[in-house]
């Protein structure tokens, strides 16, 4: 699996980009990309070419934490994602009310007018539930099917 | 035929925990409670959420929250009767908000006290709890190498791990003593191991009763070879004054006090030392057919599940001193 670990330059082109979409500043620690579109937090100490030596020694699964997707121009944040940068997240943000949250961790689109376009933050109360993407009369769901709420008895 | 309806011992199996607990009562209450479920037990994950915030929620749900240790308000026992799954399906499960895993589980890493910048080798990590517990207590600082062999295992580790926050770690696919000797060769070093081995099972019956069926002796030896080869090999990558940690999830000795013997009579610079747990450990045993220990393998600790009313669980600490 190619992992890449993003220069400054192209950290601070997902910082900028960020910053258009949610109003966020800094992404802690380095960025790690696998393949050509998931980025994953790495706050991990090894220095690069530790981490190179690694890849010759054994096959690396997967590096630090997947929290945004490159989707076009523009980035698609994960649970964690929102979670991990809800300090920093100032715009972009669609909140919903309990029962919408509980549709949404269902992985159903929330159909509803909204002003917002594009990827938004989900939010409930104090907890970010990733990202949606926004169109005239619904939000499509990202969450996956691992970390769905299946259907509970009340 | 239903593993969930054999409730017995294999026979040799009954004889050798016998041997082990000698006492008639003592035996007996080993039996009762081989019965019995396990507690509803979790661990907050610190990453994302205070003990006390997720007290709070859990309350809300109408869960009573027991949290038996007073140093680790993070060891949560949910003492409602759930459904099954019911743990798995919450919310805040599925926000990474905490970890369900059985307290004998998070003595290792209790033992291991990872601190914030160590680096630090999980070598057979895969479900993740400890690793995600190692994480937790790092703050995602320092570095986590989180190894496992098979893939299918792996896939969860990566999904647990993901659920959970961990950004420190990086995630390796290989055979445990042949990665071992291929990160010595490119001069790594780790200020800590936890070495959480493959084993037979022995303390899982509770929770895993398909380890009635799946028991034998043939293993238990097959097991103690890789424990001994696994147990060397991570050695060789502690720095100076590095710990490891050994545990599984047995009773048996040629798995557990038999490779402690091993190491310590192997390297002359690796020391035992005692651990200090918030449950009921005895000691490890030092005579076991025929064979006797070298007497400092005693410092191990054996949890059996009827002190404790946790699964069966084994683990000792090393220390790496020159």
């Amino acid at each position: 699996m190619a992992i890449k670990i993003l220069a400054e330059q192209e950290k601070a082109w997902i910082e900028k980009q960020l910053n258009e979409q949610f109003g966020i500043k800094k992404i802690p620690g380095k960025i790690a990309m696998i393949g050509k579109e998931k980025l994953f937090f790495f706050t991990g100490e090894f220095e690069d070419i530790k981490i190179r030596k690694l890849e010759q020694i054994a096959p690396v699964e997967k590096i630090g934490c997947y929290f945004a997707k490159i989707i076009g121009d523009n980035i698609k944040l994960t649970i964690e994602g929102t979670q991990r940068l809800k300090e920093q997240i100032t715009t972009g943000v669609f909140e919903i009310n309990e029962q919408q949250a509980e549709e949404w961790m269902k992985g159903r689109e929330l159909n509803l007018k909204t002003e917002l376009r594009g990827f938004v933050a989900i939010k409930h109360n104090a907890d970010f539930l990733g990202c949606g993407k926004a169109s005239e009369n619904k939000i499509t769901n990202f969450i996956p099917k691992s970390r769905r709420l299946k259907n509970r008895e009340k | 035929m239903s593993a969930k309806k054999i409730q017995e011992l294999k026979p040799l199996l009954a004889e050798r925990m016998k041997k082990l607990l000698p006492d008639k009562n003592d035996f007996s209450s080993f039996l009762e409670i081989l019965k019995k479920p396990t507690q509803n037990s979790i661990r907050v994950n610190k990453l994302k959420i205070s003990s006390e915030e997720l007290k709070f929620r859990l309350e809300k749900k109408g869960w009573t929250i027991n949290q038996p240790f007073k140093n680790h308000p993070e060891i949560m026992i949910i003492e409602n009767e759930l459904s099954p799954g019911e743990l798995g399906r919450s919310l805040e499960h599925l926000f990474g908000y905490y970890y369900v895993q059985e307290i004998a589980s998070m003595l290792p890493v209790l033992t291991l006290k990872p601190k914030h910048h160590e680096a630090i080798l999980d070598l057979c990590a895969a479900p993740g709890s400890k690793t995600t517990q190692i994480a937790s207590e790092m703050k995602n600082t320092g570095t986590i190498i989180a190894n496992d062999v098979n893939i299918g295992r792996i896939s969860i580790l990566a999904a647990n791990l993901e659920r959970c926050g961990v950004s420190d770690a990086i995630i390796t696919r290989k055979q445990g003593f042949e990665f071992c000797r291929k990160l010595k060769e490119h001069g790594f070093s780790f200020d800590k191991v936890l070495l959480d081995a493959p084993c037979s099972g022995e303390g899982t019956l509770r929770s895993s009763p398909a380890t009635y069926l799946m028991w034998n002796i043939k293993s238990i030896k097959n097991l103690s070879n890789i424990q001994k080869s696994l147990i060397k090999s991570a050695i060789e990558l502690l720095k100076p004054n590095g710990e490891l940690v050994y545990s599984t999830c047995t009773h048996a000795p040629e798995e557990n006090e038999e490779v402690i013997d091993f190491a310590l009579k192997k390297f002359e610079n690796i020391k035992i030392e005692s651990v200090k747990l918030p449950v009921k450990c005895r000691e490890g045993v030092a005579n076991w057919e025929n064979k006797t220990y070298v007497s400092d393998v005693k410092k191990s600790c054996r949890i059996y599940p009827q002190d404790n009313n946790t699964e069966g669980f084994f683990l000792a600490k090393l220390r790496k001193v020159k």
